[in-house]
């Protein structure tokens, strides 16, 4: 957009004198550390000691916001529970059934024998499937799939855009008016549709190659973020400090720039799961992501969605997971925003 | 003009020579991450009417906050004890209508930054307007006249014009100037004054000053000065309170407290603030310009800086033809306003920019159009100190890291040998050696600034481009860290461009002096001798405009820079953009 | 202002050049629409074959199928064109006239999700800034993560299930138990004392009085019969316009002295719609697009001369305000005759209003009134889907951009001249925090497309979308590419408005 453009551009002007008021510094809600910025002498306190690395900090700060903290560890527990439950790859699992199995008849019709009162978990916790397929089974091996493809578009989308924002935002020129016009192209095309061009060609060449090429599809906003943060971090001093003694265009990115958008881009990444998630299933759901006899949740969601009138549980759970991983993994990422970005931290008065 | 109010609280008339404001026992903390910090405690200070009170004090002394806490303007997470009276009603703690009656109709605002102090979607017509349409009752016309009336008082010109124009298409003086109107709108017997200089060039800054002085005696409101700048005290202000560390440390009538502080702050603080014209007051005036033909540190002939065009932005060209000289060992002081293209050349210098036309030669070799990697062994000789101390130092790089760059890069050196040249650099600036594990957030900007010193020293160059590198920092600090370059200066024999916008500071240091307006040298000779007896008549305003901690002394100064500007000089174009 | 439309208009002519070109390849390396011809066996299969090679121009390279495709879309456009047909489909139809009948549908859920979105996004946003770290806000934060984290697919169909069946049931026999109306008073005062807040003594007030209003209201409602035969009426219309005039004039001219003139021009206008709105009621009644178009510029144009008249001093606001009241005037008729049209539809679509599946019902014999409340109710549950996480990101957008907003300077200082909360808020913070969203727009509108994808396969709408997913699971090019043309047209066309907005709220970009 190029009224965006306008505003996002840092110009080179001769800085005013502007020391900043003391009534700023006394609103700064953050580390203790930084109420020593008086300018004055020594930090209060100080006695010889080890810096306290930024990675303390940020976790020390991120474990603080409780829906972060139960985020991670709903996630963590799903996780555990859909690789271990019916094992992954050479390595078994603990459930008694797997997906492949089949019981010629139902039993009672295939209704869950998950019970509150008594709690019992019974033979099918989830039911069955019309075919007689044990339903936790299913489930728990859509969620690897799609586990499996999110966590791949979340690294290559993180790569790609990462490298293009890194690029264009700090080399500038050509490389950079070209991103910005092909980001501007790729506004115009909506999302889903286009991954469905893409993807519904490779359905059957596995779910690896679908979630590089979803990725593919899905770096245009983190190129953006990543971009904006290099061109303000590029105008900082501490940039030209190392320019001017002769550092590389290579050590300025990895060594100066990149260190400091670290925070930046993992919270963009987790954020970009979460959307893969969401659009994984979506895409599986219409028939162009992963495509029988695969299974995703999203395609057990297309495949008993005609079933809700009468066995309405067959919906139920995919669904569920869904919005719990997603929820989860979008609280992980708010909670990591305010780890990494102090001033959004609450004053409590 | 002035109807009453339903919400107009009854005061007392101005005349009886009771304190307009008492402040008694003011105290006020914030909440930061659970636990309550003080920034400021036993505020305690009258302001009789029609006088000017100066609040000084350097960054945490609690002036600001103090200031902003009587009119209850502090965030959610600060909490404010005590009492202050404005003519017999309590202010503190008092609920929102109140106050609300008293904001801007008896206690008028000015704050520091006139850019964002202003709202960027109304026209500056309207936002002084709305101040008259809140607390009184007049019909738009009325109110209209009243801002164009407002707006020719503060010097602000073709004013019907500028009604409709946004903050942005004004300069920074013209925008203060709109702030200082909206201030006095209503008429109120209290001018609160929040650093409102700070933000401005020094010629622009004098300006201003002499408006405040002129509307304070003509309007006979008392004046509440918040400022760091002992010069701006001295020219305004009749009495002043020095806090340090959220206490009072000294009370007293200006010219008193100038000459003879009783507090050994205050005596402090007066003895680290740089007086113009105090250096050289016992030098002579060295004779003609010594050409000799020794080696040039520096040689800087007919430069032209441009920044390319952007799209429909057209090229801007900061430096127009340029040419200087720096001799081995010697300090030149660049001295210029915001604009003027003294950063852009210390840049140039630094190769961090590209020349478009004309040379720069460092220690006899030509820099322009040279490759990267010709350019390797130059940068060894040029080294650059920046100003901002909270962006010069990488955030996620150890001091030692930082320092120990250049020596990383150049001399290729690790570990041990690394580890060792790094502690001595911090001893030579005077830091302890552990700091070098530490990260730059757990430094104050004093320290940090020592570090870019260090860092800058690490290769030994000949020459040291020091960018404003006191600017951000504290009086004091700044005295400290001064008297550290000098010492340096002299122990390493460095050559320096020491870049500043304050004649003072340059004055302590340099040598030979050179003075840069709209890209242009106006004027360069010795130090001595441009201070003494300045040709250019840009650096004449200057000169007559920087103020001195002195206010008998600051009143003889007004009183030239009157006479110079009155005898032909434009003052200083403040001219829109529009 | 006139040079940067015309500057975007031509940018954005060649993005949508770059767009079309870049899915054209992309669509065009998805599959061979020969591939099921292939697998025939027998006489035909060779000349089916080659006429459909011959329809979609599969022996030329694709970069010339592209300048074909361009040539054909430009006559579509121009008006000396001639025929155009937007290429073939797989069967040698044209695809224009399968478009024509989709394209009406999916903007329709498309522009309204949005609106909705926008509107009721902001409007929490901006109250939930103001609420920081209240219950309140706790609540609509979940509520927007909750949002964010739901498949448009899965909320679509849920919706369907148990809203639809539900809801359907209990409107055809709309009672409701004394517990029942003591709970739903109670949720609702809940919910406007967690909004309104303040200290205990406030809070207990809005509860209490919301509580009972809404138990009132509905027991009102419920024994006229309001869920059988929903109307208003001319009293109706003056009773809530007058609400809306105080409503309005109060949030942007306050109800103190000051803002009296407003005040009274505003409810001059009310009422006098209300009049209007009596003396016409037998033209609206016959009702179309026109007359619904005239009523509203002419209510606005009362609202206008009203302002002008009676809105001393402050004429421009009285008059702007009052245009806002007629505005909703105008919305308050067309409800109130849509409300009516509410029995006849009912019998006629057999008892069940809301639905569920397709966009419109066929065959239906009723008048203009009703049949727009039946393409209504068709447009209800798809519309909430697709507008929830829309909405969720405008809430949290707003929320933080108002948040950054309040913390600045100048907000400050308006505080310093005395100014009042309402004021601070409305006049200073209010617009400075809309201007960021401008670019948001422009993202979040691609990602309702592709979740109006969605929408339209679980409810199975004859939109854009399904013709989208038919085609491309038959390997049917030109209505894929025809999809992606109508969808970047809307793209582009939404941007430039949201940029012109932009340009409008910040003079920095108007007036560099």
């Amino acid at each position: 957009m190029m009224a965006q453009d306008i505003e996002n551009e840092p110009e080179r002007i001769p800085p005013d004198n502007v020391p900043s008021t003391e009534l700023e510094m006394a609103t700064f809600v953050g580390i203790d550390n930084e109420l020593a910025e008086t300018g004055m002498g020594p930090p209060v306190g100080s006695a010889p000691m080890a810096a306290k690395t930024e990675f303390r900090i940020v976790a020390k700060r991120f474990f603080r916001h409780k829906a972060a903290r139960a985020g991670l560890i709903v996630l963590a527990l799903i996780i555990l529970l859909a690789f271990s439950s019916i094992g992954f790859g050479p390595i078994p699992g603990w459930w008694k059934y797997d997906y492949t199995e089949f019981e010629p008849t139902l039993t009672d019709g295939g209704a869950p024998t998950l019970s509150i009162f008594p709690p019992a978990w019974g033979d099918h916790p989830f039911g069955q499937s019309n075919e007689g397929r044990d339903y936790f089974a299913l489930t728990m091996r859509g969620l690897q799939q799609s586990l499996i493809i999110a966590f791949i578009v979340g690294i290559v989308s993180t790569i790609v855009g990462t490298v293009i924002g890194a690029v264009s935002g700090y080399f500038r020129g050509r490389i950079e008016s070209v991103l910005m016009r092909f980001t501007d192209v790729m506004i115009t095309i909506p999302l889903l549709a286009i991954a469905a061009v893409i993807a519904g060609q490779i359905g059957g060449s596995g779910i690896v190659g679908l979630g590089v090429l979803l990725g593919l599809v899905t770096w245009t906003s983190l190129a953006r973020i990543v971009r904006g943060e290099f061109l303000s971090l590029r105008e900082k001093e501490f940039v030209d400090a190392a320019r001017s003694v002769g550092a590389s265009s290579r050590r300025i990115i990895f060594r100066h720039i990149l260190p400091n958008t670290v925070g930046v881009i993992t919270v963009s990444a987790t954020l970009a799961i979460s959307g893969a998630i969401l659009l994984e299933t979506a895409l599986s759901f219409l028939n162009f992501g992963v495509k029988s006899p695969d299974i995703s949740l999203g395609l057990l969601l297309q495949q008993y969605r005609q079933a809700m009138d009468v066995r309405p549980y067959l919906f139920w759970w995919p669904g569920v997971f869904i919005v719990l991983i997603s929820l989860s993994v979008n609280f992980i990422g708010d909670g990591l925003r305010d780890a990494f970005d102090p001033r959004q931290t609450r004053a409590k008065a | 003009m002035t109807v009453g109010n339903v919400f107009d609280p009854v005061f007392e008339t101005v005349r009886s020579g009771e304190p307009i404001l008492k402040v008694r026992g003011l105290g006020v903390d914030f909440s930061v991450d659970g636990s309550w910090v003080m920034a400021s405690e036993d505020v305690e200070f009258d302001i009789n009417p029609g006088e000017v009170l100066a609040v000084v004090g350097e960054s945490g002394s609690g002036k600001s906050v103090s200031a902003m806490s009587i009119l209850g303007l502090l965030p959610q997470n600060a909490r404010v004890s005590g009492s202050a009276t404005l003519l017999g009603r309590e202010l503190i703690g008092v609920r929102e209508p109140m106050l609300r009656a008293v904001r801007g109709k008896e206690i008028g605002l000015i704050f520091q930054e006139p850019m964002t102090a202003l709202n960027p979607v109304l026209t500056v017509g309207f936002q002084i307007n709305e101040m008259l349409l809140s607390h009184f009752d007049m019909t738009p016309d009325e109110s209209r006249r009243r801002v164009i009336e407002l707006m020719k008082l503060v010097d602000l010109p073709d004013p019907e014009k500028r009604f409709d124009l946004y903050p942005h298409q004004l300069s920074g003086g013209q925008r203060q100037r709109v702030m200082i109107a909206m201030a006095l709108a209503c008429d109120p017997v209290l001018l609160i004054a929040d650093e409102p200089t700070t933000a401005l060039d020094v010629t622009v800054q004098a300006e201003i000053l002499d408006l405040l002085r002129d509307l304070h005696h003509r309007l006979d409101s008392a004046i509440l000065l918040i400022t760091h700048d002992m010069g701006v005290v001295a020219d305004l202000a009749d009495r002043v309170v020095v806090m340090q560390n959220g206490h009072i440390v000294e009370t007293g009538p200006a010219q008193e407290l100038f000459t003879y502080p009783q507090n050994a702050y205050t005596q402090d603080l007066l003895a680290a603030v740089p007086h113009l014209g105090s250096e050289i007051a016992d030098a002579a005036t060295p004779d003609g310009r010594d050409d000799r033909p020794t080696d040039w540190a520096l040689e800087v002939v007919d430069l032209v800086l441009e920044y390319p065009g952007r799209g429909r932005v057209p090229p801007f060209r900061a430096v127009d033809g340029v040419s200087f000289k720096v001799p081995q060992g010697e300090i030149l002081g660049l001295v210029g306003e915001s604009g003027s293209g003294k950063s852009t050349i210390g840049r140039a210098v630094a190769s961090l920019l590209p020349i478009t036309a004309g040379s720069i030669k460092i220690a006899g070799r030509d820099i322009k159009g040279l490759s990267q990697r010709d350019l390797m062994p130059m940068r060894r000789k040029v080294a650059i100190v920046f100003q901002d101390p909270a962006s010069s130092l990488n955030p996620r790089m150890t001091i030692g890291e930082s320092i120990g760059e250049p020596l990383f890069l150049h001399e290729k050196l690790r570990k041990g040998a690394l580890a060792g040249r790094v502690e001595k650099l911090l001893d030579s600036v005077r830091l302890r050696r552990d700091y070098r594990y530490r990260y730059p957030h757990e430094l104050s900007g004093g320290q940090r600034q020592r570090v870019g010193i260090a860092r800058a020293l690490s290769l030994g160059p000949d020459l040291l481009v020091a960018d404003e590198p006191t600017s951000a920092l504290d009086v004091s600090v700044q005295a400290h860290v001064l008297e550290l370059f000098k010492d340096l200066q002299e122990q390493y024999g460095f050559a320096c461009l020491f870049i500043s916008h304050d004649l003072a500071v340059v004055e302590i240091l340099a040598k030979q002096i050179a003075v840069l307006h709209r890209g242009q040298l106006a004027e360069i000779g010795s130090r001595e001798r441009i201070l003494r007896d300045p040709q250019d008549p840009y650096t004449r305003r200057l000169l007559a405009a920087a103020p001195v901690p002195d206010p008998a002394e600051q009143a003889i100064r007004r009183e030239g820079r009157r006479a110079l500007l009155a005898a032909g000089a434009d003052p200083d174009d403040d001219v829109a953009t529009a | 202002m006139l040079v940067f439309v015309t500057r975007r208009l031509v940018v954005s002519f060649f993005i949508l050049l770059a767009s079309t070109a870049l899915t054209f390849f992309l669509v065009a390396y998805s599959g061979n629409p020969l591939q099921d011809l292939l697998e025939l066996r027998g006489p035909q299969r060779d000349a089916k074959v080659a006429a459909r090679t011959q329809s979609l121009h599969l022996d030329q390279p694709v970069w010339i199928r592209y300048l074909l495709w361009l040539q054909d879309v430009g006559r579509c456009l121009s008006p000396f064109g001639g025929p155009c047909t937007l290429g073939s489909d797989r069967n040698g139809g044209a695809v224009l006239p399968q478009l024509q009948t989709a394209i009406g549908s999916t903007l329709r859920l498309v522009v309204v999700a949005t609106i909705l979105a926008l509107i009721l996004g902001v409007v929490t946003g901006i109250v939930t800034a103001l609420r920081q770290y209240s219950t309140f806000d706790y609540g609509v934060t979940f509520v927007a993560f909750l949002c964010f984290s739901l498949p448009v697919f899965w909320i679509s169909t849920l919706l369907k299930q148990y809203v639809a069946i539900d809801l359907n049931t209990w409107l055809n026999n709309p009672t409701m138990t004394t517990a029942g109306l003591v709970i739903l008073g109670v949720v609702v005062g809940a919910l406007w004392a967690l909004v309104i807040g303040g200290d205990r003594r406030r809070v207990l007030i809005v509860f209490a009085t919301a509580a009972l209003a809404t138990i009132s209201v509905m027991y009102v409602l419920l024994v006229t019969d309001f869920f059988r035969e929903p109307y208003f009426g001319i009293l109706g219309i003056a009773v809530f316009g007058v609400a809306a005039a105080v409503g309005w004039s109060a949030l942007f001219a306050g109800l103190h002295r000051r803002g009296r003139s407003v005040l009274i021009s505003a409810v001059t206008t009310a009422v006098a719609g209300a009049v209007i709105a009596l003396l016409l009621r037998t033209v609206i009644a016959e009702g179309d697009w026109l007359v619904i178009l005239l009523v509203t510029l002419g209510l606005i144009a009362v609202g206008l001369l009203a302002g002008y008249l009676l809105g001393r001093p402050t004429q421009r606001l009285a008059m702007r305000v009052s245009a806002l009241t007629g505005v909703t005037v105008a919305l308050l008729v067309v409800v109130d005759q849509l409300l009516r049209a509410y029995p006849a539809l009912f019998q006629a679509t057999g008892g069940r209003p809301i639905k569920t599946t397709g966009s419109a019902t066929p065959n239906l014999e009723v008048d203009f009134w009703a049949t727009q409340l039946d393409s209504l109710m068709y447009l209800i549950l798809p519309t909430l889907a697709l507008m929830l996480a829309s909405f969720a990101l405008y809430t949290r957008y707003t929320r933080a951009s108002m948040l950054d907003v309040m913390g600045q300077d100048y907000v400050r200082t308006a505080r310093a001249k005395g100014l009042n909360n309402r004021t601070v808020v409305v006049r200073h913070a209010f617009r400075n925090a809309l201007i960021p969203l401008a670019t948001l727009m422009a993202f979040d509108f691609a990602a309702i497309f592709s979740g109006a994808i969605v929408t339209e396969t679980v409810f199975g709408w004859s939109g854009m979308g399904k013709l989208f997913t038919t085609s491309l699971s038959n390997i049917d090019p030109n209505p894929v590419r025809a999809f992606f043309l109508v969808s970047a047209t809307a793209i582009v066309l939404f941007n430039m408005l949201a940029d012109i907005a932009y340009a409008y709220l910040d003079p920095r970009i108007r007036l560099a």
